[in-house]
């Protein structure tokens, strides 16, 4: 256990030493302050923007709250998605390619610690980021359109963790098995998006996939219900999660 | 809209944050050997790319070896 702390807060050094501990969470709360910015100067942006007639009257109607709150969540999905993928497509294949595991293995300490401090290390900032980035979405839209319910966010905010904490471990996974981080980010985007549009186009079949934890988190955030299934894709993005970590903890290169 | 219309409370953070994430790329590449293409090419995209300039930077730009 002690060692396992070792290595938990070398990462942590590590991550302020490359500012990812600044990058990340600025860049999350940065994209949430935008979204509700934007929704409420949209008509202004739109009149600089185009070339209208003269006297052109342009009426958009106000989202609703959840609804911003939701369209920050899609934000996230996409901008935030890339970039948390990009920041620790590196995290075990980096560290390969330069010997630095090698030398940290040379240590007596279990290959399983230090990938396991690797993944919670990456899990925190991320959902620490994401939970900042709401937040500050949150604050804006409160001030711009309407006051909206904190315990409704944080509860929209938990589900959508979800999704990240799978999306994060898969990531981990193809990190400690591929050599090339650019692989990496690929695989892993990859199998994101084809997860997010099965999950809406074969709604039916993939009732199951982690993908509809982003569903159930921004219908949460609009109507402050669930829509459509909930149960099932927690309890397999669960399984999924404990599977793909412990497949990166088995160590089948130094055999 | 001019420029005295606009919301200055509501802005300064975004333009706040904004600064910090080119304040911080310009010290790392200051400090790194290396970057994935030339190092001014990361400056200048770094200063003059919007909003995505310098997150470019950390997630393409940057070597993490």
């Amino acid at each position: 256990m002690k060692k396992w702390v070792v290595l938990f807060r070398k990462e942590w050094l590590e991550m302020s030493r490359n500012y990812k501990i600044i990058w990340v969470p600025l860049v999350f709360i940065l994209f949430g302050l935008l979204q509700p910015v934007t929704n409420y100067y949209m008509p202004d942006i739109l009149k600089n923007a185009s070339d209208l007639p003269e006297g052109t009257i342009i009426e958009i109607p106000l989202p609703s709250s959840g609804e911003v709150l939701a369209q920050t969540l899609g934000q996230f999905n996409q901008m935030g998605v890339l970039v948390l993928v990009l920041a620790f497509m590196g995290i075990v294949s980096a560290e390969r390619k330069s010997g630095m595991i090698k030398a940290i293995l040379v240590k007596p300490v279990a290959y399983s610690s230090y990938i396991t401090a690797k993944w919670l290390s990456a899990i925190l900032l991320s959902a620490a980021s994401i939970a900042l980035g709401m937040v500050a979405s949150w604050y804006y839209t409160g001030l711009l359109i309407d006051p909206y319910p904190f315990i409704n966010l944080v509860k929209g905010t938990g589900l959508y963790l979800g999704w990240i904490v799978f999306l994060l471990t898969f990531t981990v996974f193809l990190s400690s098995r591929l050599n090339s981080s650019g692989l990496v980010a690929v695989c892993a985007l990859l199998v994101s998006i084809l997860l997010s549009l099965s999950t809406s186009l074969l709604g039916k079949w993939m009732e199951w996939s982690p993908a509809q934890l982003t569903t159930a988190a921004s219908s949460f955030l609009v109507d402050g219900r669930v829509e459509g299934p909930l149960f099932l894709p927690l309890v397999i993005t669960g399984v999924l999660v404990v599977i793909f970590l412990f497949l990166s903890t088995t160590n089948w290169q130094r055999k | 809209m001019g420029l005295a219309e606009v919301n200055w409370a509501l802005v300064s953070p975004l333009i706040g944050i904004q600064v910090i994430l080119i304040i911080i790329a310009l010290i790392d590449l200051s400090k790194s050997e290396r970057t994935n293409g030339p190092k001014w090419m990361w400056v200048l995209i770094s200063l003059f790319v919007s909003i995505i300039g310098p997150i470019l930077y950390f997630t393409i730009g940057k070597r993490h070896d």
